[in-house]
């Protein structure tokens, strides 16, 4: 049924958002959302690369017990904390809601761009400004104090890079929230007619929970390394009890920005995730509003449970007995989640892409993350656990294993739709193995380690810790070559790859009706909007070499409630 | 085959049968206070549960992947898109298991909180990067001793930043924050004893809170010994002054004894809240000005020539020095104020004669109240390392 319906909704313009308009100064001045989000890409992966490096000096430092002749103590400290900070605020925070964010948000809305695209471009400048503030530390004598800035280790003595890295945090964290601002008005605001909320991709709605805890929470952090650099610049006690202040009062203010932080970081992953199972499942999500809720509750429930962080801190025994207690709250839409996208797999028509590989990964290494929080989460357990190996190998595999996986999967989603070309499946699949085992090699022995009592951030180990640690490595080596390869095809397919067609996977929600890549407006008429999980009207056409969908069947189907 | 790789420990294993601790599982290490029985089985328990869960997840998720995989281009799935009782029972299934779990580790965290009445208490200080441990009777030592089947109780403090206590074998562990004390307790049954080589057996002590640069190497040894062992032990701790030669008093024991002085009291000459014992305002180091008499000024304006000498108060400089840690108050340096306390029953006549000693040799030392190695005597031979600890 291939009818001039069904074709995309932009005519086949030879302008897309790439070819737009021309030159360096186009890019830099641009209020295109999509070059915004492709800017922020490159800025992202290229600080991930950064981390990543760092991550593998850390890890090759520790296949030996006791010191090395290349790497002093404080390099290795210097090292870890820079991984740290970089891959949470220069990677992780931004890479979903700023990089892929940016890119489909308003298509998959159906608008044409953001609400505020010069505060977007503001933002991503302002991203700029935090990194630079990132490396002029190091020139300025590096930090060492762990991403977590513990006083008063970090206000009197660390290493003399700490003041600028502090205000790169707090320029880094206006752009999270301007960002957040962009996207609650643009979804409040920019809705094409039909677009209920409950029309909306789920992506959507965990983008929307996560700019609730964004422009929430981000505050919270500015004000906290404010008064830190306060406290290093000019002696005023604030944390150092020398100087009458309190260390246990930072780490508070740290965990009420950096827990709900924690969920800035998953909860956009989840939304991808429940975009790719149910598009290469070509299956309708099994309980859209289970998991639409779900996410609002996991951001209402971040808020409360900062406290767990400190169950070893002296605070009192009653507020641990109370944040323990909160915390389980966090489980339940969490397992909610999982259970539901298990149910989506249930009778579909699954196409094992490399987007999907990446979304069952995310899918095993959630489940592993999620259910170790529950020794951490429980008290009497979690003393025994507590700042250990454990705990690293906890947040690696909900940190890395599930955001970042879920980032790569999307990336790999719309990566046809970014820049209209096809990478190869072949090495899409090879690479995604590599990380999938090498990421295991690397964490898992990290849960062993820390049961058995090896304390984290450490440079120096007894020898019983060694074989671990051996593995660990090398699964880190593992996992290194496994994104060399995925830079190396994806590169390779923005030169020679093939040309993709408008909808590759056969997904139903609107950016998937414009060409790849977008034309500069995103759409030249407003967009009809059908519900984006049926797949019924969604047929494979040979001529175009992607799908098709049959917009007046999609519509009609909505409508009639035939696809619900 | 990785796990009895794993499973491997150097003499843990064969030890932990005579001992009867708890032995070490591929999740955890050996198990040796009367609190970590229950802790380990809350952690076990869990853990099933989470193979359960884990495996129940991975397990239909694969079957599906694999059951429901495309065929051909075709591609629209029909199948259910809720269903209510499903997705409630879903939820409500996991919430019932968290309260479970959290009543186990609440009531192992109320235990392991609350020391015992007659706990038997040491006193803590962390600091960049070792651990001081203080008994009741004066003893102090580096590694950490504890008497079997009697709770111990350890009230931790710190001289800098953030440090925490960590004994893994006990499973307990404690932040030490400047400014406030935090305790910890715990009862251990078994003496560590000693291996077949004749070597003492311990637990790992470590720091788990990120201290700086040498964070990894404030970990230290913890020596269960019986009761008798124990106070054996102590009471050899307290007399280790009276094991020192007079001769090597100056950099064996003044070092170690500076410790409590140097809060207050610098070495180089810098300001602190008492007189510096080095060279200050051009006055001579503290002995060099106390010999001569005359070139400080005590007690608003007098000369300290006038009370020491022959027929004067103080027939020696040494009789002034010690006057002046056990009554400090009697004569102050000119402008300081009556700040320091009294040392009395806290030093012994040899303690005291060891801080003159080391003031005698002032220029021997590091401005941290560390002896040069080149000080050191070469009779003194293999024991340098000690003092220069």
């Amino acid at each position: 049924m291939t009818t001039l319906d069904s074709r995309p909704i932009a005519t086949e313009a030879k302008d897309n958002y790439l070819t737009f308009t021309r030159g360096i100064l186009s890019w830099i001045f641009t209020l295109d959302h999509k070059r915004i989000g492709v800017m922020y890409l490159f800025a992202v992966l290229s600080s991930f690369f950064v981390g990543g490096v760092m991550a593998l000096l850390v890890r090759t430092k520790l296949l030996f017990p006791g010191k090395v002749d290349w790497m002093t103590e404080d390099a290795y400290n210097k090292a870890f904390t820079l991984h740290g900070a970089i891959m949470v605020f220069l990677v992780i925070i931004p890479s979903i809601p700023a990089a892929l964010g940016n890119f489909v948000l308003p298509i998959m809305l159906g608008a044409k761009d953001v609400a505020f695209p010069r505060l977007n471009l503001f933002s991503f400048y302002l991203w700029v400004m935090g990194a630079i503030c990132a490396v002029y530390s190091l020139m300025a004598g590096g930090f060492d104090t762990g991403w977590t800035f513990y006083t008063p280790y970090s206000s009197q003595f660390a290493a003399g890079g700490t003041i600028p890295v502090l205000v790169g945090v707090f320029i880094l964290g206006f752009s999270s929230i301007f960002t957040g601002v962009n996207f609650i008005v643009t979804i409040h605001k920019l809705r094409p007619p039909g677009m209920t909320w409950f029309r909306m991709p789920l992506f959507l709605w965990a983008l929307y929970a996560t700019a609730l805890i964004q422009i929430l929470a981000t505050p919270v952090l500015g004000i906290t390394v404010a008064l830190l650099v306060v406290e290093r610049a000019f002696n005023i006690g604030i944390f150092d009890p020398s100087m009458g202040g309190d260390p246990v009062l930072f780490q508070h203010f740290f965990w009420f920005y950096s827990h709900p932080a924690v969920y800035i970081m998953i909860l956009p992953g989840m939304g991808i995730i429940s975009e790719l199972i149910s598009v290469h499942s070509h299956r309708h999500i099994f309980g859209f509003r289970f998991i639409a809720f779900s996410s609002i509750a996991i951001a209402i429930f971040s808020f409360l449970v900062w406290g767990h962080h400190m169950f070893t801190s002296g605070q009192s025994p009653l507020m641990n007995v109370l944040f323990s207690a909160i915390t389980f709250s966090v489980a339940i839409p969490s397992a909610v989640k999982v259970f539901n996208w298990l149910a989506t797999l249930y009778k579909g028509s699954i196409a094992l892409n490399t987007p999907m590989l990446y979304a069952l990964s995310f899918m095993f290494l959630f489940t592993i993350g999620g259910l170790t929080g529950i020794p951490l989460a429980v008290l009497s357990t979690d003393i025994h656990l507590h700042d250990t190996y454990f705990v690293v190998a906890h947040f690696h595999y909900v940190m890395m294993g599930s955001a970042l996986i879920a980032m790569i999967g999307g990336l790999h989603h719309w990566w046809p739709k970014m820049f209209g070309v096809m990478y190869s499946e072949f090495w899409g699949k090879i690479a995604c193995a590599l990380v999938f085992i090498g990421f295991n090699m690397t964490f898992f022995t990290q849960f062993m380690l820390g049961s058995q009592g090896m304390p984290r951030r450490y440079y120096a180990y007894q020898p019983e810790f060694q074989i671990y640690h051996h593995i660990s490595t090398g699964g880190s080596y593992i996992m290194a070559i496994g994104f060399l390869i995925t830079a190396m095809y994806l590169l390779h397919s923005l030169f020679a790859g093939k040309k993709a067609p408008a909808n590759p996977w056969g997904g139903a929600s609107l950016e998937w009706q414009c060409t790849s890549p977008p034309p500069h407006d995103n759409f030249s008429t407003t967009p009809r909007v059908g519900d984006c999980y049926d797949f019924s009207a969604v047929r494979w056409d040979e001529k175009e070499q992607g799908y098709v969908i049959d917009t007046e069947a999609h519509i009609s189907a909505a409508a009639s409630g035939k696809g619900h | 085959m990785i796990p009895t790789i794993l499973l491997q420990t150097s003499t843990d294993a064969a030890l932990s049968k005579t001992q009867g601790v708890t032995p070490r599982t591929f999740w955890l290490p050996e198990g040796a206070s009367t609190i970590a029985p229950e802790l380990d089985w809350v952690f076990n328990f869990i853990n099933y549960i989470n193979y359960f869960f884990f495996f129940l997840v991975v397990g239909i998720m694969c079957y599906f992947a694999w059951r429901y995989r495309q065929r051909g281009r075709e591609v629209y799935a029909r199948g259910p898109n809720h269903h209510t009782v499903l997705e409630v029972g879903w939820t409500v299934l996991p919430t019932l298991i968290v309260v479970v779990i959290f009543f186990m580790g609440f009531k192992g965290f109320v235990s392991a909180k609350t020391a015992p009445e007659n706990a038997y208490q040491i006193d803590v200080t962390a600091l960049k990067w070792a651990w001081k441990f203080k008994y009741p009777n004066g003893a102090q030592s580096d590694d950490l001793y504890v008497p079997a089947g009697r709770p111990v109780k350890l009230v931790m403090r710190s001289e800098d930043v953030l440090h925490s206590l960590y004994i893994r074998d006990f499973r307990v562990k404690q932040d030490v924050v400047p400014g406030r004390y935090s305790s910890l307790w715990f009862q251990a049954d078994n003496p560590t004893g000693k291996n077949e080589k004749g070597e003492d057996n311990f637990h790992h002590l470590f720091c788990t809170e990120f201290c700086g640069t040498f964070h990894s190497n404030m970990n230290r040894k913890v020596f269960v010994l019986s009761q008798d062992e124990f106070d054996g032990w102590l009471g050899e701790q307290a007399r280790w002054l009276d094991k020192i030669d007079d001769s090597e008093l100056w950099w064996k024991a003044g070092p170690k004894l500076f410790v409590a002085c140097k809060t207050c009291h610098t070495l180089d000459g810098s300001v602190g809240t008492g007189p510096s014992w080095g060279n200050y305002d051009g006055t001579g180091n503290i002995w060099e000005r106390t010999k001569s008499g005359s070139t400080h000024k005590i007690d608003g304006g007098k000369n300290l020539g006038d009370i020491i000498g022959p027929g004067k108060e103080h027939e020696t400089p040494d009789g002034y020095l010690r006057e002046s840690i056990l009554n400090p108050g009697k004569h102050l340096v000119d402008p300081y104020g009556n700040v320091m306390p009294t040392f009395k029953g806290q030093l012994s006549d040899r303690g005291i004669q060891a801080l003159i000693d080391m003031m005698k040799n002032l220029d021997k030392f590091n401005k941290d109240g560390t002896v040069k190695p080149e000080a050191i005597p070469q009779t003194a031979g293999g024991a340098a390392g000690v003092a220069a600890k």
